[in-house]
């Protein structure tokens, strides 16, 4: 479904990734780990058209997404829930989640994907007329990814969805995701807790230095002993 | 001065002050949104109303065209002329790191209104243009109001009405105000900060050419009226708040009614030093005043 | 080298100055008039540039201070008073009414700023015209007939000099880097200790454009509000800055001669839409030349302008090698044990608890190691402790004091100092002048001349010393974030916050910076807090851990220990920690 090839990105004259390989199937949960600073979120920006790639390129399907215009990739079918959710604080829940459908060929089915979004996430519907800056830091991940769900996206991206999430919410939020990805939504989780990672996805890539580097089967990656520590850089 | 307040004359200067401080709030609107979507300073914003004032003027004395009529004209010509200006001069700038940015908005838009003002005097000459319309009074108590002002009031309302319902229901609305908030989050959305601030600089200027309009009916207007309009403007956005659009309301009235009120009890002429004076001192006395709010 | 280049160019002023001044004795009355206007308008220019431009403040009311100045000479001098006392009181009152009008001003930043000084111009000129008893309205006021043409030029011929020479000492002064620091990043300065009270330029400004003002004023011998605050001509000076070049010693003046030339060319040759073209040349420059002329590319292909253009950085007197050691002295043996310590710290954002009852004490020379998943609260932890933030409740206290309510620069002099994650370095400025701020802004700063050699230690400790004078825009993120820890080092900071720097760095790299932490502890007595994700890297050198997860200690220990304690590996691990343990 997705292929990226040789991916290069750079920012401010600066060279992020170096060469990024990534597959997914359809209806693959696949995880993408590595350090800080590896370039996981570059990655993902560049999936989405924001950030310029100078090498290498990104296939959806037959598509060459390659540097297309973010609004493109957006019909295209994939959605991104931002590090940092970048919700709009000063919107209400429900006018955050109806901008998720800002797409003209997404706004026709706005009321079907908002009942879609509330079943998901119940609490949502209770807080549609709250102001989003003033939930908490795990209600305020239920909205980002609501609103990446109300484009009715073939791919989800996911970039660390549990910062500043407490423990119990994240039991929560999986569970929907494994409801996502039941209803046929590809997964792609960029996630720092290893392991809550790969108890999710079936397989993961590990970013380096802006180089995938390593890829496994989950099972294959969890019952290495020497690869949390690798990863980590302990000794 | 009376030693009892004459109601009368109170609810006299509150109509004249509600409908003065309604189209300053209309004006500064304009600059609010612009302001908080694309981030531009405009400093011809005021010059443009005042060229868009004339041309109304002359609309309507030449052709003799109804005031709807000139409405219908000059409301999409301020749309296209926002939609150009922005495009062509302002949108490229918006690339540059932040100190650079500010300077070029400053020198672009100092720069347009000099031309702006000058260009309209030349083509239609310097002198004070009003439209005069004839209309019935009506008396409640001893307040007289003509029917042109309710007229105004009207208009005005229904004008700010529309805008907040164009913002809070419209698609195009909603991402205006998205893209003020997290250009990030939008641009995930679809909503192209870029295109946004082209459209939000139109709808500014579309708002200009209706409060334009309305304000040549009820004062005079010479081509160089116009940056005075735009200091008020900018005064009323600082105590109201960017993007706050009730504040802004709220700032705006205020204003207009303490000028109608310094006006007839003091001098006419110090009523335009009000607005400043406003600023400062609430600066002074509310510190809090000064951080940045940027509300729905 | 900084003092003959500054001396060249006060010679060169000095040489214009004396020239122009003989001009009256020989060109026509129209000429004088044109060279009085361009050294009024200089004067105006550059005067504005000091607080527009270097500073970062955009004030458009300047023009004021010009009429207020004219209004005062002029009533003073319509009251007996001879011409150099009403001069120095149109100087003084300005200065007094500015200084006043400041204090709500500065509260206010960048484009709130800019608004408010708008609203100021129309004010004076309200003023102006309705204090009927003070200023004879509308009317103005008119000077004695005197024959003071050649005074009044020479006077102005005075002022401008004075004005290039109070440029060269703002722009190459210590002063002129710290202020400039406050134009590229005011917070950074800030937590490196800088303090400059904006409103002391804003009033030198003031003063000099109110003697012009006065100086103008004689010269005319007649003022009236609308040619002493006509909103036409207000913003004209700063379009001249702007025009020619913010922030470069020549770009004002450039600016006013290419402004003011083509003024008189349009008059000559137009009889309609001049202002409409002199608009337009604002315009275009503000649309395609962000610098001003002397920063275009274009104009910079003429060698000599190019020579005008140079940006101005500071150099060091003293070429030398690789320098070793830090000025840096370690704290005296009486000091207090504990150098840091939180109290039940938390800090809220709306709803979201970023820091919850957070409580460690930090012993003088200890090594902490800070870590802790994203979002865990580390960087917010540093904000409050360098006064970023307000705490929302507890407190923090530095050598057994309280550091709530300082401002930030003085929890830098209590000897706080830190890296940031982004790098927050001074953009416009080189390595070495970065570096050098941090040491102006010691409670006790070295020389200027001292301070540019002693920055070549720090820069050179963290391994730039080949960017010694490179400008920090052509730096990657890796040696910004090694900039930041020379710029903290340079404070002279008892405890150091370093806040992620090794992620991106080679395994000898690593260890490089590992040796000079252990010898920032060793041999410099500081106390370091090192957020940080590479353990390998803090194992080397930590004493203890403190472990962060939503916001509350779930740890605090050595490091292996806390590795193998519970609740970390189940904020780190997952569930598989949890699993392998009994229910």
């Amino acid at each position: 479904m997705l292929t990226v090839s040789n991916l290069q990105v750079e920012i401010d004259r600066l060279q992020i990734l170096w060469n990024v390989n990534l597959k997914l199937e359809v209806g693959e949960r696949v995880g993408l780990l590595g350090a800080n600073g590896a370039g996981k979120s570059t990655t993902m920006a560049a999936l989405l058209g924001m950030a310029r790639a100078n090498g290498g390129s990104i296939h959806l399907f037959e598509d060459d997404i390659t540097n297309a215009a973010t609004t493109r990739i957006l019909a295209a079918g994939i959605g991104l829930v931002p590090e940092g959710r970048q919700l709009f604080p000063a919107l209400s829940v429900e006018e955050n989640l109806r901008m998720g459908c800002f797409l003209r060929a997404h706004r026709k089915a706005y009321r079907e994907r908002l009942d879609y979004v509330y079943d998901l996430f119940p609490i949502l519907k209770e807080k549609s007329r709250q102001m989003a800056g003033d939930l908490s830091g795990g209600q305020q991940q239920m909205v980002a990814i609501g609103r990446a769900m109300m484009g009715q996206p073939r791919l989800l991206l996911l970039d660390e969805p549990f910062i500043g999430v407490a423990p119990i919410v994240v039991t929560t939020v999986l569970d929907v995701l494994r409801r996502i990805a039941g209803n046929g939504v590809t997964v792609l989780l960029v996630e720092q807790n290893v392991h809550r990672a790969l108890e999710f996805v079936d397989r993961a890539y590990v970013i380096d230095n802006g180089r995938t580097v390593h890829e496994g089967q989950s099972k294959a990656l969890l019952n290495d002993g020497a690869f949390a520590e690798k990863f980590l850089g302990l000794e | 001065m009376a030693y009892l307040p004459d109601f009368g004359i109170l609810a006299q200067l509150l109509i004249n002050g509600i409908l003065l401080g309604g189209l300053y709030a209309l004006i500064a609107f304009g600059l609010s949104v612009i302001y908080g979507v694309a981030g531009i300073l405009n400093f011809a914003h005021g010059t443009i109303l005042a060229m868009i004032s004339i041309a109304a003027a002359i609309l309507f004395e030449s052709l003799r065209l109804p005031l709807a009529v000139i409405l219908l004209v000059l409301t999409p010509a301020g749309f296209v002329f926002g939609w150009v200006f922005h495009k062509v001069l302002l949108s490229p700038l918006q690339a540059r790191e932040p100190h650079q940015r500010t300077i070029g908005t400053v020198l672009v838009t100092v720069g347009a209104l000099i031309i702006i003002g000058d260009v309209t005097a030349v083509l239609a000459g310097a002198e004070q243009r009003v439209i005069r319309l004839s209309s019935t009074f009506f008396e409640i108590g001893s307040v007289i109001v003509s029917g042109t002002q309710i007229g105004i009031l009207v208009a005005v309302s229904v004008s700010m009405i529309a805008l907040h319902l164009f913002l809070v229901m419209s698609w195009t609305g909603s991402s205006m105000r998205a893209v003020a908030q997290n250009r990030i989050g939008a641009a995930l959305c679809g909503a192209d900060a870029s295109n946004t601030s082209a459209m939000t600089f139109a709808i500014g200027a579309s708002i200009v050419a209706i409060a334009g309009v309305l304000y040549v009916i009820s004062y005079p207007v010479n081509p160089y009226s116009g940056f005075p309009l735009t200091v008020k403007a900018f005064s009323i956005i600082l105590l109201g708040g960017v993007g706050n659009l009730p504040g802004t309301l709220i700032a705006g009235l205020f204003l207009g009614v303490a000028e109608a009120f310094v006006a007839f009890y003091w001098a006419p002429q110090w009523a335009p030093a009000i607005s400043i004076i406003i600023v400062l001192g609430g600066l002074l006395l509310f510190p809090g005043l000064a951080r940045t709010r940027r509300a729905a | 080298m900084t003092f003959l280049q500054e001396k060249r160019a006060i010679g060169i002023a000095f040489i214009a100055a004396v020239l122009i001044a003989f001009v009256p004795s020989f060109a026509t009355s129209y000429t004088v008039s044109m060279v009085m206007l361009l050294l009024l308008f200089y004067t105006l220019a550059q005067s504005w540039d000091w607080v527009g431009g270097e500073l970062g403040y955009v004030n458009l009311s300047h023009y004021a201070s010009y009429g207020i100045g004219a209004y005062v000479f002029a009533t003073a001098y319509t009251n007996g008073a001879h011409f150099l006392v009403a001069l120095a009181l149109a100087s003084l009152v300005t200065s007094v009414i500015i200084a006043l009008i400041s204090i709500p001003l500065f509260r206010l930043q960048g484009e709130y700023f800019a608004f408010a000084t708008l609203a100021l111009l129309p004010l004076f000129d309200i003023l102006a015209s309705n204090l009927k008893s003070l200023t004879n309205g509308t009317e103005g006021i008119i000077l004695p007939a005197e024959q003071v043409t050649g005074i009044a030029f020479l006077l102005m011929v005075g002022l401008a000099f004075l004005t290039f020479v109070t440029t060269t000492l703002i722009v190459h002064s210590p002063f002129g880097l710290v202020v400039r620091s406050i134009r590229d990043d005011e917070e950074a300065a800030e937590s490196i200790g800088v303090r400059v009270l904006p409103r002391k330029i804003m009033v030198i400004s003031a003063a000099i454009a109110a003697t012009a003002g006065g100086i103008h004023g004689w010269y005319l011998s007649f003022i009236d509000p609308g040619t002493m605050f006509g909103l036409d001509v207000a913003l004209v000076p700063i379009a001249m800055a702007l025009l020619g070049g913010s922030a470069l010693l020549w770009g004002p003046i450039v600016g006013v001669i290419v402004l003011v030339f083509l003024n008189q060319w349009l008059l000559a040759y137009f009889s309609i839409l001049h202002a409409a073209f002199y608009g337009l040349v604002i315009l275009l420059v503000g649309r395609y030349l962000p610098g001003g002329l002397l920063r275009s590319s274009l104009v910079r292909r003429i060698k000599f302008v190019s020579l005008l253009a140079k940006e101005h950085h500071e150099r060091s007197s003293v070429s030398g090698n690789i320098v070793e050691g830090l000025d840096l002295t370690p704290p005296a043996s009486g000091e207090q044990d504990v150098a840091l310590e939180c109290r039940s710290v938390s800090k809220n954002f709306g709803g979201n608890a970023a820091l919850s009852d957070v409580s460690l004490t930090v012993r003088r020379g200890e090594i902490v190691g800070l870590i802790g998943a994203n979002g865990s609260g580390k960087t917010t932890l540093f904000n409050c402790i360098s006064r970023i933030y307000d705490v929302s409740s507890g407190e923090v206290l530095v050598d057994g004091q309280p550091i709530t309510g300082l401002r930030k620069d003085e929890v830098a002099h209590a000897g706080i100092g830190r890296t940031y994650q982004i790098p927050r370095s001074f953009e416009r400025m080189t390595v070495r002048e970065n570096v050098t701020t941090a040491l102006l802004g010691r409670s006790d700063p070295p020389r200027f001349e001292d301070a540019l050699n002693e920055a070549a230690r720090f820069v050179c400790y963290v391994g730039l010393g080949h960017h010694l004078d490179d400008s920090v825009s052509t730096l990657s993120a890796q040696k910004r974030k090694s900039l930041e820890l020379a710029r903290a080092l340079a404070t002279s900071p008892k405890i150091l916050l370093i806040d992620e720097v090794a992620s991106g760095l080679t395994p000898t790299e690593i260890d490089q910076f590992v040796a000079h932490i252990r010898e920032l502890r060793d041999r410099y007595g500081l106390t370091i807090i090192w957020v940080e994700h590479i353990f390998s890297a803090l194992a080397q050198v930590v004493d203890r851990v403190v472990v962060l997860e939503q916001g509350k200690v779930i740890a605090n220990g050595t490091l292996d220990v806390v590795l193998t304690d519970e609740a970390v590996q189940r904020s780190y691990f997952g569930a598989k920690a949890a699993e392998t343990e009994p229910c």
